[in-house]
Parts: structure tokens; C-alpha cells; sequence
């Protein structure tokens, strides 16, 4: 351990499922009150390194410790310190919410005078009052999803996972979510939260680990990522392949890996904004290259991994999504 | 012994539990798991329907449809030699819920959940078996009502006591078998298929329906000694107030074996991460 502070310490993480590397290298701390998000696109390999961590995978190498337990070797000592909120929900669906709180309440020993007591506590905090008494069947995607998360927090524990948990959630309950999570941080639980919005990890996060097939691309705190991240992107329509190939020529190394042959499309990040794109696409019109179209956008979470793994990573995800 | 430790100054963790606290908490988790299964049976009434309906099937086809032509070589009235074997069955039937159920929670997501707890995970399946049993009761009891409405007579009070404890035990054991094919392929529709396999010939080639001297030569051996035959036998002996031989003991060793074998069995298969 680096910092003998840190709540949840990951070193080197590995996990195969037979010929596939889910999880390569991973490493992180979070110590308390600290929020790691964990970002990246389908396959990354963010729930394999949640489950590990949190005892319901099996680790194949590398280490991991909560609160100081070994995960492997106590894994009895770390299931007291850790709720888990899953990529899928896990919750009794023949139950209501209150049920199912009781029951988890019930297994993780929490005295019975607490227990209702934080439950109700938790059912007003999410607002899962309109229906904490219908059996969990019945609920919306979202409800089910709020209900999975609440269940990972009865028992107050000092280390929380949150594997993707506003996927499917309306705006307001988002930010709903988001405020419950700054508040555990708040009081000094550390969090590791997986996510595919970029937008959610700058705001929730102390520090971004990107992964990419098993392995951390970029870390580091949302100020110091945002600028690899956060460019604008440049999309440029090519009127003819003569054209297409006089542009790429010109650009150089500008040209994004994205450039598609096919569409004669031509995707460029720039850190100036307009100016920078009036240059380039003045450069472009001189170099006698027909632009048919362009607009400048923001960039998507694509832009972000094409900007921080290459193009052979392009390829890769787009087999897989 | 029971060490607590402070990891952080706030909070306490039970590091290495005594076997008493072990234990302690066992009974604990299996009871909270009882109390959630039970809410699950009152919420699906048509469990204990379909617990029962085979029973009852077998109950009305054999008796009015082939009672008569195999009434004769038993020895007993048809229908008191068909009732014991079809309430069995039912226990039977029963058991093989239990690995519908544990399929259930596996393919609903909450075993993630429960995996990821500070509890006994062997209390997972201990509950779900208790409330099965319990289920079963009720069952075998609504069996036994339908064929007394049939015609039915139990020789005494007693013996159907011991007659239904017998029956609801055999199945209990079975219910184990059940949450170790559950715990082993995790999925509703190949359990469903898989029970088949057992269900299907320990209920037929079995003295339930019709005694061992109408099967073939080569079959009798395992139809005289397998545990749904012997179950049989000793609740027929039970509720007609006949001599049981040594059949309540060899199924209550039967129950032993299976408990012996299957609970061991399915809590390992049950813990097993990939
Ligand atoms: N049980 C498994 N058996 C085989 N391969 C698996 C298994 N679980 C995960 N994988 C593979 O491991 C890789 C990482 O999967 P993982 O679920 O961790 O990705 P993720 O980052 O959570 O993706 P998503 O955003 O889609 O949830 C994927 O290539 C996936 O196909
Ligand atoms: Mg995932």
C-alpha cells in the first residue's frame, strides 16, 4: 500500500475468462471520502474489476485490500466493509423495497432499532417512497435501479461500488443519484463508480482511471484529463476521393485516426475552438480540397478513447459494440 | 475466537469468528432467509397448485382409469394403496421446487447480491429448503384432503401424522439433490429438464403406484429398494395401520444418504466463482 490511508488499494489486477484478458493491469487507491471513476466503453473490463474487488469474482492475479483485509484471503472480513451496487440489479423481485432492505439489513447484522430506522432514512433519500411497497416485478427499470443502489448502502459501509448506476435513470433521479453519492463522500466513504458518461465522471470523480480492454489508458484527476478529453472535434465532409486523400496528406498527423475512406469523412480534434477550425478548413480550401460539409461538435466518449489509445483500439471497439 | 478490530478507529469487524458465533449467525441468516421465502410463497399461491397437481393427476388417472386393473394384485383397496405413494410423489414434486427456486434467485440476480453479504452462504439454499418443506406440508395435508373426499381412510390419527412427517422428510432430502443441480447449472429451463431425469423413473419404477411383483424381473431389485419405493411403502403401512417392516428405517437412511451427500455437494457448487 502506498498510502496507508487508502480504504480500497487495487494492485495489478488480472483476470482472464479463458482465452479473453477482461482485466490486464489495473491499479488505484481510494481513500476515504474519495470518489474513483472508473470510465470506459463496452468490454472494458469495469465490471470484471468491480467483482473482483468486491469478492465475487475470483482474482487470477495482482492484489486487492479493503480496509487493509485481503480480498482473496478474507473475503468474510471485507464483505462487513463493502456494498455493491451491480451492473444488473440484485434484488428479490417478488419483495417490495422495504423488504428487500429488511432482508439485506437482516444478513448484514444491522441491529433490528437501526435497521428500520436507516431504511426509512434511505427510502426517503432516493425517494423510493411512491413504490417501496409494491413487490420489486413491477417496478420501471430506473425504480428497480434506485432500489439496487439504496441496497448497497444499508449497512453505512465505509467502501462502496457502484457498477454503472444511472444507466437508465431520468435526468432528475440522475442528479438525485449524484447527489446521494457526493454526500457518502462527504461523509468519508470511498467509492469506486463506473461509468460511460464522461460528463459523470468530471462531475463525481476525484480521480478518472479510463480503461480500455483491461488496461488504464489515462489517469488522473478530471482537471487534468479535461484537456485531452474535453476537445472540440471537427467533422469534415470531402466532396471526392481526390479530395479525401489531398486532405489527409495536408493534415498530416492532425487528421484523427477516424478519417472513414468510405464516407469521405474526416474527424479532427482541435484545442481552439473556432479559430483552429477557420485555419484548417482555410488551409484545406487553399490546398484546392472540395469541402461538401462540416460542423464543429463536442466530443463523444469515441473521441476519447480514439484521442488516448490509437487506432488499433478504434478497430477493437468497433468489433465489439 | 472472536476478535473485533477497529480497522479505522470507528468501526468494528468480526474478524476470526468463534464456532459458536459461527454457528450462531448460521441460524440467523437461515431464518432471515426462511422469512424471505415464505413472503415469496404467499406471494406465488400457484406453487403449492403446482406442487400438488401432479399428485392429484396421478390420483384421479390411477384410480378411476387403471384402478381396477391394478387394485387387484395389491392386495389393498386401490385407492389405500394408491394415496401413500401419491402423497410421495407429492413430496417429491415438491423437492424438485426447490431447484426452481434457487434457479430462480440465480437468473433474478439477487444470489449476486447475496454473494457479496457478510452471511453464511450455505444459508441460502438451508432456508429455501426449510420453506419448501414447510410448503410441502401443506401440500401433502391438500392431497390428503382430496382423497378422503375420494373415499379415502386414514386408520388413525397418528399414523397420518407420522405418514405426512415421513414423507415431508424424503422429500426434504430430495430437495437437497434439487439445490445441487441448481447450484450447478443456475438456469430455470435446464433444471427444469434436468429433474426430469431424476424425477421421471425414481417415480416410476417405484412401488408408488403399483406393487413390485407386476414389474419386470430385472427391474425389481431397484424398484424393491429405491428410496421412493421404500418412502412408500412404510406411509402405506402408516396411514392403513399395517406392519412397516424395516421400511421407515431404510427411509429414513435413505434420507441420511441424501442429506450426506447433497448438502455438502450443493454448498460447494453453491460458493464455486468463476
Ligand atoms: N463470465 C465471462 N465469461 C467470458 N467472458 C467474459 C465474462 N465476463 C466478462 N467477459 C469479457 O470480459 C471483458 C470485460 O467485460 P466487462 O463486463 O468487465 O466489461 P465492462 O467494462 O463492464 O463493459 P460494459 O460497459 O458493457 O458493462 C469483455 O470482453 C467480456 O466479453
Ligand atoms: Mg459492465
Amino acid at each position: 500500500m502506498r498510502t496507508s490511508d487508502a480504504v480500497i488499494a487495487v494492485q495489478h489486477l488480472r483476470k482472464s475468462f479463458g482465452s479473453v484478458e477482461a482485466v490486464k493491469d489495473v491499479s488505484f487507491e481510494v481513500g476515504p471520502g474519495q470518489v474513483l471513476g472508473l470510465l470506459g466503453p463496452n468490454g472494458a473490463g469495469k465490471t470484471t474489476t468491480i467483482n473482483m474487488v468486491s469478492t465475487l469474482l475470483k482474482i487470477d492475479g495482482g492484489e486487492a485490500t479493503v480496509g487493509g483485509f485481503d480480498v482473496r484471503t478474507q473475503p468474510e472480513v471485507v464483505r462487513q466493509l463493502i456494498g455493491v451496487a451491480g451492473q444488473s440489479a440484485a434484488v428479490d423481485e417478488k419483495l417490495t423495497a422495504r423488504e428487500n432492505l429488511e432482508l439485506f439489513g437482516r444478513l448484514y447484522k444491522i441491529p433490528r432499532g437501526k435497521r428500520s430506522a436507516r431504511i426509512e432514512e434511505l427510502i426517503k433519500q432516493l425517494d423510493l417512497g411512491a413504490f417501496a411497497d409494491r413487490p420489486a416485478s413491477t417496478y420501471s427499470g430506473g425504480e428497480r435501479r434506485r432500489l439496487d443502489v439504496v441496497a448497497a448502502l444499508v449497512a453505512d459501509p465505509p467502501a462502496v461500488f457502484l457498477d454503472e448506476p444511472t444507466t437508465g435513470l431520468d435526468p432528475r433521479s440522475r442528479s438525485e443519484l449524484w447527489g446521494t453519492v457526493r454526500s457518502l463522500a462527504s461523509n468519508g466513504v470511498a467509492i469506486v463508480l463506473s461509468t460511460q458518461y464522461l460528463e459523470e465522471a468530471d462531475r463525481l470523480a476525484d480521480e478518472i482511471l479510463v480503461i480500455d480492454r483491461g488496461e488504464i489508458v489515462a489517469q488522473g484527476t478530471p482537471e487534468t484529463l479535461k484537456q485531452d478529453l474535453e476537445r472540440d472535434v471537427l467533422e469534415i465532409q470531402v466532396g471526392d476521393r481526390n479530395g479525401f486523400e489531398r486532405a489527409r496528406e495536408l493534415l498530416g498527423p492532425d487528421a484523427n485516426p477516424a478519417t472513414d475512406a468510405e464516407t469521405l469523412r474526416i474527424d479532427i480534434p482541435v484545442h481552439g475552438g473556432a479559430d483552429r477550425s477557420l485555419a484548417l478548413l482555410r488551409q484545406l480550401q487553399d490546398g484546392g480540397v472540395s469541402i461538401s460539409n462540416f460542423q464543429l461538435r463536442q466530443p463523444t466518449l469515441d473521441d476519447v478513447f480514439l484521442a488516448l489509445t490509437g487506432p488499433s483500439s478504434m478497430e477493437a471497439e468497433e468489433i465489439t459494440t | 475466537m472472536t476478535t473485533r478490530n477497529t480497522y479505522d478507529g470507528t468501526r468494528a469487524v468480526v474478524i476470526d469468528p468463534s464456532v459458536a458465533l459461527r454457528l450462531r449467525r448460521a441460524g440467523h441468516d437461515t431464518g432471515t432467509v426462511l422469512w424471505r421465502d415464505m413472503i415469496r410463497t404467499t406471494r406465488q399461491p400457484e406453487m403449492l397448485v403446482f406442487a400438488v397437481v401432479m399428485g392429484v393427476f396421478f390420483l384421479v388417472l390411477f384410480n378411476y382409469v387403471f384402478g381396477g386393473a391394478i387394485g387387484a394384485g395389491t392386495g389393498y383397496d386401490y385407492l389405500q394403496y394408491l394415496l401413500p405413494g401419491v402423497l410421495v410423489i407429492t413430496a417429491l414434486q415438491g423437492a424438485q421446487q426447490t431447484s426452481m427456486g434457487l434457479a430462480a434467485d440465480f437468473s433474478e440476480g439477487v444470489n449476486d447480491r447475496f454473494r457479496s453479504l457478510p452471511m453464511n452462504q450455505s444459508a441460502v439454499i438451508a432456508g429455501r429448503t426449510i420453506a419448501d418443506a414447510l410448503r410441502n406440508i401443506a401440500g401433502l395435508i391438500l392431497v390428503a384432503v382430496i382423497g378422503m373426499l375420494m373415499g379415502f381412510r386414514f386408520a388413525s390419527f397418528g399414523g397420518a401424522v407420522a405418514a405426512i412427517a415421513l414423507a415431508t422428510g424424503i422429500g426434504y432430502g430430495f430437495s437437497w439433490l434439487g439445490a445441487a443441480i441448481a447450484a450447478k447449472v443456475r438456469q430455470s429451463d435446464m433444471v427444469g429438464m434436468l429433474s426430469m431425469f431424476w424425477l421421471f423413473p425414481l417415480m416410476l419404477a417405484s412401488t408408488a403406484f403399483a406393487p413390485v411383483e407386476s414389474m419386470p424381473g430385472w427391474l425389481q431389485p431397484f424398484a424393491t429398494y429405491q428410496p421412493i419405493s421404500v418412502a412408500s411403502d412404510a406411509v402405506r403401512g402408516l396411514v392403513n395401520g399395517m406392519p412397516v417392516g424395516d421400511t421407515i428405517t431404510l427411509t429414513l437412511a435413505w434420507i441420511a444418504v441424501l442429506l450426506f451427500v447433497f448438502v455438502p455437494m450443493s454448498v460447494h457448487l453453491y460458493r464455486k466463482v468463476d
